[in-house]
């Protein structure tokens, strides 16, 4: 520490630029997993103006700042891909949420109800979390509502990605048959595919494609809703639905080659049945490793082997959580998969570099040159659920890891004489 | 001759009382798997860690622990060297059997949510024994499990303690002679319940009136049951025995000590009140669970010599769930010199496989925070102190010579999210075993998805 400051000291005199102090700095002597190789290696990350300058495995690139990794692990900041950060600060109280829509459906975004002081988002970056993907509730469309991308760096001035991806559902509802969801999805589609670029011209065209559509007609589509249709098809915008059952699966994959759809399965909890379907058909699978309960009659085949089983068959995974909150604890998912036979470089991928392809986050998710600096410094294995980050750097900058938690937790066990009003 | 009637009425009530006490346990262990588990690390739920230990079990129980025990030939021998033992695992708050898998309205029966108080119903009435679950949660190391009705109300109903070997009828799994217990619930559960009926409940202080409303009346029943008790056997004849009230039983069984009562309630301020109700009509509470703001009266809570039953981080999902402090199970545990009574709970179907794992990051927590907590004493979270919650101690949660058989064997430090258990005994019966294949299943599992395997058979 002492040596790091007179090093800043000794930068900031012999420098013309005022800006190093948080611009410039080296991790060095980390175990690097970084998210595309499976195995780790030694070595030191330069990091200029947020960005990964240079990685170096033999001589320690100069920097301003230094900092020692020695003995620890580091690998990419963890992204959830399926989160409601930002837009739900308590669960079961309707004023603190944003997820949810009343007029769109399709169209809906939940991009500008995001709340960069939520608690949810310390507490979930000092768990290693770095960024996210948060998703509305599912409208009552099978299919709509739009999910974005956000940092979690707390900065009032947002980085974000908005609406990148739609979600939908598919399966047993209680109250009408799958067959017609399935046909819904399907006109839906069609309806979709029948737009062309004239129509999105403006709202009045738009409005004209509705009044000549039953489905749209009846369906109450606004303009922001047939936009969402028409990126769905024509920019290949990721569509999450989740679903469960082995023949929604098959059926899913039946409309993803019709449609040339971007598909991504969430939930999949009957996936180890149809395995090497999805692998053919490039399916990317947002699963909860930990998750072996068969909580309906469209999960019966869960079963905590199901996430080796489909890393070994080729898919490509990313991992939820079942609960709201604590999104980190994918890394505690992770780490059962690795416990049941996961490889444990695969494990570290799909909390990483599998989201950012999936959605197209071009510069995260991974530590390469080039790649903006989401760094966590772990104390010790990062899926251990126990061990916990020392370090996390979004976009190169050190990041306060002090959380609600941790100051309600001090409010109770320092300063004891004093009540606990007069307490820090 | 009406006297007579009357004579014979209560002679033939009298027999069938002292004859007959439904719901008995007539559980009878597997067939004994009598072990000498060589050189293993064993935490014995007692607070030690013993390194390079033999222990052998015999006849269901724990027979004997020390370094190079002499085998003998009726025992099977297993190699622990590198491995880790615990006392089997227990759950203080499950929902097994009430709330199966899956999830659905045809057997979700854990909340009478049709009146605030609801003493009289039994959660081991729901219970479905074919639930999937417990063959799961025998593979986290779960050997005992505690079942409550749910929090819909202010007095839910009787809680039941079993044994995890799935049986063909409850009475077969439940745990012999252990206490029932008595589920309540404080905060917004019951208020929200019943307040959006317009009815009480609709707020806390509502809450708080329905228990000593309820209270009273038991202590009025509990009086005159006591005096008709304490009437000779003549005089005894001659009157009327008190007419039997299921709810008012159930209620005076927690003034007689005889039942224990297990507390949902998340805000420090909440149990507190609970804690002056309980002084109030003397009786006991042996646990608060949920307790997210136990830490903030863990010196409270010690010296009232009253458990807290905990996640170790779930939080948020509601108002009284916000101020989660991952440290909660390590203050409670500390508090008042090391007397604290802590609890790593799941209410959790997937959580009651990794109890394990839930109390590593409770301990982790608990170091960071700056206490000296051994993991040999982190262990007793999930083994003696819940034990000691349901009444079972005596019989179960710690490995010591004398006791229940109930025996984990993990394949690495418990503590650790790769370890796996890899062998697991009830009563000194061999009930998991990773390796043979050996694993329950329940008649649910059987030729669901192929007629020909079971449900997550490869």
């Amino acid at each position: 520490m002492i040596k790091n400051k007179f090093l800043l000291a000794f930068v900031i005199l012999s420098s013309n630029s005022l800006f190093l102090e948080s611009s410039n700095l080296v991790i060095k002597n980390a175990e690097i997993y970084d998210g595309i190789e499976n195995n780790s290696y030694q070595g030191h990350i330069l990091i200029n103006d947020g960005v990964i300058a240079k990685i170096s495995k033999t001589s320690v690139p100069y920097a301003d700042k230094v900092y020692d990794a020695k003995g620890k692990i580091i690998t990419p900041g963890f992204i959830a891909p399926d989160t409601q950060l930002g837009i739900l600060e308590i669960g079961a109280l309707s004023v603190t949420r944003d997820d949810e829509a009343s007029i769109y459906s399709i169209g809906f975004s939940i991009h500008d109800a995001f709340n960069p002081n939520s608690v949810l988002i310390p507490w979930n970056r000092a768990n290693g979390i770095t960024s996210a993907i948060t998703l509305p509730r599912n409208t009552s469309s099978p299919i709509g509502g739009l999910g974005s991308f956000f940092l979690l760096d707390s900065s009032l001035d947002i980085s974000s990605e908005a609406d990148i991806l739609m979600i939908g559902r598919f399966g047993g509802s209680g109250s009408s048959s799958r067959a017609e969801t399935l046909t819904l999805i399907d006109d839906m589609l069609s309806f979709a595919s029948s737009l062309d670029k004239k129509d999105m011209s403006s709202d009045a065209s738009i409005d004209e494609v509705i009044d000549d559509s039953s489905l749209a007609s009846h369906m109450d589509f606004k303009p922001r809703d047939v936009k969402a249709l028409y990126r769905l098809i024509n920019d290949d915008l990721p569509l999450i639905i989740k679903t469960h059952r082995a023949s929604d699966i098959i059926k899913l994959i039946e409309l993803k080659n019709t449609y040339n759809l971007n598909l991504i399965i969430m939930g999949a909890q009957e996936a180890s049945l149809v395995a090497d379907k999805i692998v053919e058909n490039n399916i990317p699978l947002i699963v909860n490793p930990i998750n072996n309960i068969p909580n309906s009659f469209d999960e019966l085949a869960s079963n905590i082997n199901m996430t080796p089983i489909l890393e070994k068959a080729g898919a490509t995974l990313m991992f939820n959580v079942s609960r709201s909150h604590n999104y980190h604890l994918i890394r505690q998912g992770a780490g059962v998969a690795v416990a049941n036979g996961m490889s444990y470089g695969g494990a570290i991928k799909a909390l990483t570099t599998n989201v950012a392809k999936t959605f197209n986050l071009n510069n995260r998710g991974s530590i390469k040159v080039g790649n903006m600096a989401d760094i966590v410094v772990w104390e010790a294995d990062p899926l251990e659920p126990s061990s916990m980050p020392e370090k996390v750097f979004i976009n190169g900058v050190d990041t306060d890891l002090t959380t609600r938690s941790t100051r309600l937790r001090d409010r109770y066990i320092k300063d004891l004489d004093k009540p606990s009003i007069y307490r820090k | 001759m009406k006297n007579i009637y009357i004579f014979l009425y209560f002679f033939c009530v009298s027999i069938v009382a002292e004859n007959f006490k439904p719901f008995e346990s007539t559980y009878e262990p597997l067939p004994s798997t009598n072990t000498i588990f060589r050189n293993a690390n064993i935490y014995d739920g007692e607070g030690n860690e013993l390194i390079d230990t033999d222990l052998i079990i015999k006849d269901g129980k724990v027979v004997a622990m020390g370094v190079d025990l002499p085998s003998s030939a009726d025992l099977i021998e297993v190699d622990a060297s590198g491995k880790w033992i615990t006392p089997g695992i227990i759950d203080i708050h499950s929902h097994m059997g009430v709330y199966p898998a899956p999830s659905v309205r045809t057997s979700s029966d854990g909340n009478e949510a049709t009146s605030p108080v609801t003493a009289e119903v039994w959660a081991e009435h729901s219970i479905w024994v074919q639930d999937p679950q417990y063959a799961l949660a025998l593979k986290g190391g779960v050997t005992t499990f505690h079942v409550l009705p749910g929090s819909a109300n202010l007095i839910g109903g009787r809680g039941v303690t079993a044994k995890n070997l799935q049986r063909n009828t409850i009475n077969s799994m439940k745990f012999p002679d252990a206490p029932h217990s008595l589920k309540m619930a404080c905060g917004e559960n019951p208020k929200r319940v019943y307040g959006n009926r317009n009815q009480m409940p609709s707020t806390r202080m509502g809450n708080a009136a329905g228990y000593r409303k309820s209270w009273i009346k038991a202590e009025s029943y509990l009086s005159k049951l006591d005096e008709y008790e304490a009437k000779s056997e003549e005089a005894k004849e001659l009157s009327y025995k008190p007419t039997r009230d299921l709810e008012l039983e159930t209620l005076a069984g927690v003034l007689r000590d005889e039942i224990l009562v297990h507390n949902h309630c998340y805000r420090a301020d909440e149990m507190a009140t609970m804690i002056e109700i309980a002084k109030e009509f003397n009786y006991k509470i042996t646990a608060f669970h949920h307790a997210v703001e136990a830490y903030k009266i863990a010196d409270l809570l010690a010296e009232n010599n009253i458990c807290a039953a905990l996640w170790a981080d779930w939080w948020g999902f509601k108002h009284e769930a916000y101020d989660m402090v991952q440290a909660n199970i390590a203050i409670v545990d500390q508090a008042r010199n090391g007397t604290g009574c802590a609890i790593v709970h799941s209410d959790d179907e997937i959580g009651i496989q990794h109890l394990n794992v839930e109390a590593a990051k409770a301990l982790s927590a608990g170091i960071k925070a700056g206490y000296d907590i051994s993991k040999a004493r982190a262990i007793n979270w999930i083994t003696s102190n819940p034990a000691k919650a349901a009444g079972i101690y005596d019989k179960t949660g710690s490995l010591k010579v004398g006791k229940n058989a109930d025996v984990v064997l993990w394949s690495k430090n418990p503590f650790s999210i790769y370890a796996l258990a890899e062998k697991v005994y009830i009563d000194g019966a061999i009930a998991f075993d990773r390796s043979s294949g050996l694993e329950p299943s329940s008649d649910f599992d059987v030729g669901i998805i192929n007629p020909s395997k079971n449900r997550i058979e490869e």
